[in-house]
């Protein structure tokens, strides 16, 4: 009986530890969704909500739609709140970097790390490492560079310089290495056998790549698109340097814009945050599996 | 096929480079010829068959990150400083646009408002007011002007007519504050006088206050005086060796790594915070680690109930991006209404200062960095620990060991070598970790006598605030500590590479 009477005393401590780091967990994205929903800018911090309390100011100004606030509480004054621009903008124009980006990340990274991985060629090695190394160069530290460069192509090219998103998209494209070296890993656990079976049927390199190759390695795609599109949608420094009006902000670059030192919108940032926070999870919760079976694949792997 | 593809992506390319090079930019559109003949002769030639896959990669990583590599490390071998903005050459121009009164020629002045909102200026010379001259319509935006114009021409008009627009009074033009950017403003007579606003009722002729000698150097023509440029100090210089003007970049050599060596002011913040960078960054990958693998640990137990609810509510704050969650957190452990205070306080315990005291701030830091960072740690250590055979935990249990002792005697020796190189490259983000402390905290609360530099800051976001902070910005320091960095985080990586290198095969 004794080690049964152990057994479950030890689940049951599992369950309890399990279950207060998920309260953990929980908690902060509770109090967020409240915050967003409570009358004027409360940093969040309650869990519960009188329903006095309850507007949805802060979701119609995140949503762009016009509404009354009041001025005055002796007169009676009110006036008309609608955002310019609309919150909604961000979310897109981030979805827009994030998006060309990751896709961009794919193709360039895929087809370098191809290259790495099946073709023999002068210093390949030394090439694939130097780009890790380089690429630990941190891009914070870049930003005069960035400034200058972007500055410079863009008095040429209107379309790629300063405040334009298609220049910021092209510094994330920069940000390959890492992403080389993961789908290098997983071409490497592919066989080349079947695609030197095709290219003795007289198929040419770049077909083995686009017919056989690609399809097996989908997976991997899957994660490196996933987690560029994490990075970009979070990354704060370079996208608040690149964009300077408010109408080519990216989220991240207009939520922070609502914690003034002066004065923090905290209701606005929360409806913000909700807004944009929860598709993300959901399709990085929906992918979740692809993304463990990735991760241990590609970098880590014995 | 092939061949078709590359003329017509050579002939857009082309055509780019030659709107870049119509619209001056010379340099601009060779280096984009060099490109545009390395990318045709890879994609022609079937001997560069491996740089095909290779080069549209290899072109932007060139350009924004090894170009901004080798930029920084040359801006920190020169003075480039807010005493140091301008290159020497625009230096030199400021120099060229000072004048100052000269000759005796006078000048009434009208502003004439125009109906598109342009003004027109007409001069009326004192001497012999027949002779009157007119601008061309003016921009003139209340204020001082926002960059300096070359001069504008001005033209002799015939006696007797009047020009179109409607007179400003005095008044209004102050009012308006249009005198602001007239003064800034200069215009040339057509006989090659030049004229500027002097005081509010006229305007004089003027005349260049420095000209250029051969050898460099400037003469003052009001005073004869002569000043030279000093490249040591970055500044011109008179005679008696005193400071004339605005300072230019220049090399400085080593000057900035031994100011970060010798300089108290920068040496001691340095090291204090280059010592508590590694103490964040070890700390922050132990917490994580040893959070994550306890967790993959209890989620590998077959008998346990909702693994999956669970694996996947732990994911969520790696799910969220972290500008968010960093954001929220800095409302949570605000000092007088954040949640977490204000939590402590209900139960009676002690609610430390998370902004103002150091050692508050850095744990608050460490904090927020575990509950960001061990979903990650779990997920790899879930996937490691499912490699592990489950026979040898059998044999164990048949000599009768408990869980505790399975996993630091079988479990960890068997996992952890593999991990080392995510832990290394977890080591080397946190170093770097910059949206964490800029958000969080801004370095903050300020270190005592330490000038720009916080108790919380990161080398990383010191260096920040050192080139971008609004006061005192120092470019060429801030790139000495930035190629430090990198020296440090790419031996990091180096040594993670060395030790991974038995699995690569390359």
């Amino acid at each position: 009986m004794k080690p049964r009477q152990r057994f479950k005393l030890g689940k049951v401590l599992a369950h309890v530890c399990l279950i207060s780091i998920v309260v953990l967990v929980l908690i902060p994205f509770l109090m967020v969704t409240i915050a967003s929903l409570r009358k004027g800018q409360f940093p969040p911090s309650a869990l519960w909500l009188n329903p006095d309390q309850l507007s949805l100011e802060h979701w119609k100004f995140v949503l762009g739609i016009p509404y009354r606030e009041l001025v005055n509480a002796a007169t009676g004054e009110t006036r008309m709140i609608q955002a310019s621009p609309s919150p909604l903008l961000w979310l897109w124009n981030s979805i827009v970097v994030s998006s060309c980006s990751s896709l961009g990340i794919i193709l360039l990274s895929g087809s370098a790390a191809y290259a790495f991985a099946r073709m023999p060629f002068k210093f390949r090695g030394s090439v694939l490492r130097g780009l890790l190394i380089l690429q630990m160069f941190p891009a914070v530290l870049s930003l005069v560079a960035y400034y200058v460069l972007l500055d410079y192509i863009g008095e040429h090219f209107r379309f790629i310089g300063l405040n334009t998103i298609s220049g910021l998209v092209a510094i994330y494209l920069a940000g390959i290495s890492v992403n080389i070296w993961m789908i290098k890993g997983y071409f490497d656990t592919v066989p080349a056998s079947m695609e030197e079976s095709a290219r003795i049927d007289g198929a040419s390199r770049f077909q083995t790549f686009v017919r056989i190759l690609l399809p097996i390695s989908a997976p991997i795609f899957a994660v490196v698109f996933i987690l560029s599109f994490i990075y970009t949608m979070s990354e704060y420094p370079v996208a608040s340097v690149v964009l300077q009006t408010s109408d080519t902000w990216t989220l991240a670059v207009g939520a922070n814009s609502f914690l003034y030192e002066q004065e923090k919108l905290w209701g606005r940032f929360s409806a913000l945050a909700v807004l944009a926070g929860v598709p993300i999870t959901v399709i990085f919760l929906l992918c979740q599996k692809f993304l463990v079976s990735g991760m241990t694949s590609g970098g880590v792997k014995e | 096929m092939r061949h078709v593809l590359v003329a017509l992506v050579t002939l857009a390319a082309l055509y780019l480079d030659f709107i870049a090079y119509e619209s001056g930019g010379t340099w601009i559109a060779l280096a984009l010829l060099v490109l545009i003949g390395c990318g045709t002769y890879i994609y022609l030639s079937p001997r560069a068959e491996a740089y095909r896959y290779l080069f549209p990669g290899l072109v932007g990583f060139g350009l924004f990150v090894i170009f901004p590599l080798l930029y920084t490390v040359f801006v920190s071998l020169t003075r480039y400083s807010s005493g140091h903005l301008l290159t020497y050459e625009r230096a030199l121009s400021l120099f060229s646009q000072e004048t100052f009164v000269s000759g005796n020629g006078s000048y009434n002045y009208q502003l004439l408002r125009q109906s598109d909102g342009s003004f027109l200026l007409l001069l009326q010379a004192n001497q012999n007011p027949s002779q009157r001259f007119l601008s061309e319509p003016l921009e003139l935006k209340p204020g001082p002007a926002a960059t300096s114009t070359p001069p504008a021409r001005l033209r002799e008009i015939a006696e007797g007519g009047t020009p179109p627009g409607q007179p400003l009074e005095l008044a209004q033009i102050t009012r308006e504050k249009l005198y602001l950017n007239l003064r800034d403003r200069q215009f040339r007579l057509p006989d090659g006088t030049l004229v500027g606003l002097e005081g509010l009722q006229k305007f004089a002729s003027r005349q260049q206050l420095w000209r250029l000698n051969p050898d460099g150097s400037l003469t003052n023509l009001r005073d004869g005086s002569v000043v030279r440029p000093d490249l040591k100090q970055g500044y011109f210089v008179d005679q008696k060796g005193k400071r004339v003007g605005v300072g230019f970049r220049t090399f400085a050599g080593l000057e900035n790594y031994i100011q970060i060596m010798a300089d108290p002011r920068i040496q001691g913040p340095f090291f204090r915070i280059f010592v508590w960078t590694l103490l964040f960054s070890a700390l922050s990958v132990f917490g994580g680690f040893a959070l994550g693998m306890f967790l993959a640990v209890l989620l590998n137990w077959k008998e346990l109930r909702f693994r999956n609810i669970y694996r996947t509510l732990l994911i969520l704050p790696y799910a969220v991006p972290a500008v968010l969650s960093i954001l929220i957190f800095k409302g949570l452990y605000n000092q007088e209404f954040g949640a977490v205070n204000e939590f402590l306080r209900a139960l009676h315990l002690f609610a430390p200062d998370w902004e103002t005291n150091p050692w508050g701030a850095r744990a608050m830091i460490l904090l927020v960095n575990l509950w960001l960072g061990y979903p990650y740690m779990m997920l790899v250590c879930t996937g490691m620990l499912q490699s592990v055979p489950s026979t040898i935990y059998e044999a164990s249990a048949l000599d009768g060991s408990n869980p505790v002792n399975d996993f630091f005697n079988l479990t960890l020796p068997l996992v952890f070598r593999p991990l080392v190189p995510m832990l290394i490259a977890s080591f080397a983000f946190n170093f770097n970790n910059f949206t964490l402390v800029y958000l969080l905290t801004a370095g903050g609360p300020r270190m005592m006598g330490g000038g720009i530099a916080g108790e919380t800051d990161l080398l990383v976001t010191y260096t920040f605030n050192l080139a971008f902070r609004d006061s005192g910005t120092n470019y060429g320091l801030a790139s000495a500590i930035a190629t430090l960095l990198f020296c440090i985080v790419g031996t990091l990586a180096w040594m993670n590479l060395r030790l991974g290198a038995s699995k690569i095969q390359l």
